[in-house]
């Protein structure tokens, strides 16, 4: 079963089946580009053949409800002879408009190749000249776009000068083949099959068309073969030559686009890959991840981390995959747009994992909703009088830190092989006491989804202090369940005193005293290493007579000497 | 050398000569001119005609006229101009003076032998 089309060949109507229609279309086509420039000539002769075919067709067709088919055309074709023959006949009559002279060897001429074209067929033409490869006059011509500005002048300019070898005889020419009827034969027997190539194209394309509308169609057929015929006077020539040019600047800076969109999005999705890769296997490689840094709800989440990750990875993945696939399309029409199913797919994985992360984050936050905290007490043997020293101490082993200080951010630590969090968010205070009695305070917050959770979370954290005669050393740091990472955890410690009680405040907690009342107000950093006594209302200093500029020169002073005699008493013990 | 192209080239030479004879015998449509050549064995295939006809035209050697038909479409008649018809008088003079000419070259052989 076949197609037929109804054509008007010649003033004739005939019915013929679509196969038999591309070979005859294929035919007079061959026929046409055979023959030389001359436009007027050559629609003449094409018209006179058409008639003649349908001549020899309405022999054959009887009936008008018959069809032509297929061995019609073959049988007309070896009637009327092959393209060659037509240039075979013309050429020997081809007299001085177009001196090729017939076996003269490669004669070259310049021409535009318009087979062989990214814009314009310049280079290819060029290449063609010279006998070189067409991609080096490409780099060459690149090179002057990029180097000196007046390449793409250039360009232009040749665009527009050279002619594109059109006919068989010239596009021999711009080979540097000599014109004989041996070559032209091969070269159209190439063009024939290039042809019956396009020509399948132009049908698939042709037929679909037609289903959109035939109407449209037929308008758009008119006009590029009106195109074509007004396109042989030189200034409509022009014109159309730079309406090219305009075009394909476009095209240019579409695929310029195209290309920054794919680099890109290949960047993008490469970076994801080995970020992705490395958050994974360094967790499981057991390599100290202190610089590998999760959002902060990837912790205490429902969701197995490497889950969240691969969320993560396909929530910024698949946008740019998309990307990617758009920028190929742009440089390149043979990358198929991605089909439905796979389309489908890629938008469902796409909101799974957004849902997954959202409710993650609900999650997260959730679980930061309330405050907790637990309190311990412990008493303090102090009388009136005594002296309360307040140190603080670091675990180097856990974690080396030069300065002691108060710090909001967090440390991964190890400690008997569990994966713990070394905080150091810990404020000091001293207040009077209500009682007789002295006592230490110690509160520490977490957070949690509810107060319960809250006041769990703040069991997990671990913290010490040693209490020695009258000297209280406190722990600088606390540690905590690694999930409780983002926790904003803390710890309160504050001093009960009674009246007349003497505190010092050793060097060590100078960065953790925080908002101590005092009768001169002095500032927290410049309480330490001064002695306070607990008057009825506040603490009042001892030892704090001096300004603090002079407070300053005292220090500098003081570590001279020291180290003055540091240096003498290693002298010393190596003169021993 | 193949001898189909020897004797194509032959027959192309007077081609001209042979459609503008047909046309001093009265005007012809394509298809009889076609038809003369054919039987003549002047001509294999039909589409090389097409080709010279316009030639001949855009010289001024030959014209056309379109004729009703009773079967389709009108028809293009070839008539011979006055130009033309010089012109196949001097090819009539060629012609003749080439068939003695090649008489003579091809006949002698013989004649020497002997």
């Amino acid at each position: 079963m076949n197609k037929t089309i109804n054509i008007n060949l010649g003033g004739f109507f005939f019915h013929i089946d679509e196969v038999a229609y591309q070979k005859l279309k294929r035919y007079l086509a061959s026929i046409s580009r055979s023959l030389s420039d001359d436009p007027q000539g050559k629609n003449e002769i094409i018209a006179d053949i058409e008639a003649r075919i349908s001549e020899l067709l309405s022999e054959k067709i009887t009936d008008a409800r018959q069809v032509v088919n297929e061995a019609d055309i073959e049988d007309i074709i070896k009637i009327m002879g092959q393209p060659e023959d037509y240039v075979d006949a013309e050429e020997s009559y081809n007299e001085s408009s177009y001196s090729y002279n017939r076996n003269s060897a490669s004669s070259k001429k310049l021409f535009r190749d318009g087979d062989d074209k990214f814009l314009g067929g310049v280079a290819s033409g060029i290449a063609h000249y010279f006998d070189i490869d067409t991609i080096w006059v490409r780099l060459g011509l690149l090179a002057l776009f990029f180097g000196a500005g007046f390449g793409i002048l250039v360009y232009i300019i040749l665009w527009i000068l050279l002619p594109e070898a059109k006919t068989t005889a010239e596009k021999l020419q711009m080979e540097g083949e000599p014109v004989n009827i041996d070559n032209i034969e091969k070269k159209i027997r190439k063009e024939f099959n290039n042809v019956s190539e396009n020509v399948s194209v132009f049908a698939n394309n042709a037929s679909e068309k037609i289903k959109e509308g035939a109407s449209e169609f037929s308008d758009k057929m008119n006009k590029t073969f009106s195109a074509k015929t007004k396109k042989n006077n030189g200034i409509s020539d022009f014109l159309d030559t730079l309406g090219k040019i305009i075009l394909a600047i476009f095209k240019v800076i579409g695929k310029f686009i195209g290309i920054i969109i794919l680099f890109i999005s290949a960047a993008v999705i490469l970076s994801l890959i080995i970020g992705g890769f490395s958050v994974g296997s360094l967790e499981w490689l057991n390599v100290d991840g202190t610089f590998l840094q999760y959002p902060p709800f990837f912790y205490d989440a429902a969701l197995p981390i490497w889950l969240l990750t691969i969320c993560m990875f396909l929530l910024i993945g698949i946008p740019f995959l998309i990307l990617f696939i758009l920028g190929l399309r742009i440089l390149s029409s043979n990358v198929q747009k991605m089909n439905k199913p796979t389309r489908l797919t890629l938008s469902g994985i796409w909101f799974i994992s957004l849902l997954t992360l959202i409710f993650t984050g609900l999650d997260f936050a959730t679980s930061h909703a309330n405050r907790g905290q637990s309190t311990q007490k412990h008493s303090l043997a102090m009388v009136a009088s005594d002296t309360l020293t307040i140190k603080m101490v670091n675990d180097d082993a856990i974690y080396y830190r030069p300065n002691l200080r108060r710090s909001t951010y967090k440390e991964e630590v190890t400690v008997n092989g569990e994966k713990v969090v070394y905080a150091s968010n810990i404020k000091v205070d001293v207040r009077k006491s209500e009682s007789t009695e002295s006592s230490i305070v110690i509160q520490k917050i977490s957070r949690g989804k509810n107060k319960n959770t809250a006041n769990l979370n703040t069991t997990k954290i671990i913290y010490k202090y040693q209490i020695i005669n009258n000297t209280v050393v406190l722990d600088a740091y606390f540690l905590s369940a690694y999930k409780n990472l983002w926790k904003d955890e803390e710890i309160n410690i504050t001093f009960y005193i009674p009246e007349n009680t003497l505190v010092y405040f050793d060097r060590s907690t100078k960065n953790f005293l925080h908002h101590i009342e005092n009768s001169a107000d002095i500032y927290d950093k410049d309480m330490a290493k001064h002695h306070f006594i607990m008057t009825e209302s506040t603490l009042n200093c001892t030892d704090c007579l001096e300004e603090v500029d002079e407070d300053l020169d005292e220090k500098t002073k003081e570590e001279t000497p020291e180290k003055k005699t540091k240096t003498s008493t290693t002298k010393t013990q190596e003169t021993i | 050398m193949k001898i189909e192209n020897t004797k194509a080239q032959m027959r192309k030479g007077v081609l001209e000569y042979c459609i503008l004879s047909i046309l001093k015998n009265g005007d012809a449509y394509t298809s009889e001119i076609l038809k003369t050549l054919k039987s003549a064995e002047m001509i294999v295939v039909e589409g090389t005609i097409y080709p010279l006809l316009t030639r001949l035209k855009n010289a001024g050697l030959l014209t056309y006229r379109w004729e009703e038909s009773t079967s389709g479409p009108p028809r293009k008649y070839y008539v011979l101009t006055e130009n033309g018809d010089l012109f196949l008088k001097e090819l009539n003079k060629t012609w003749s003076n080439l068939i003695n000419s090649v008489n003579q070259v091809t006949r002698k052989k013989p004649t020497t032998d002997e």
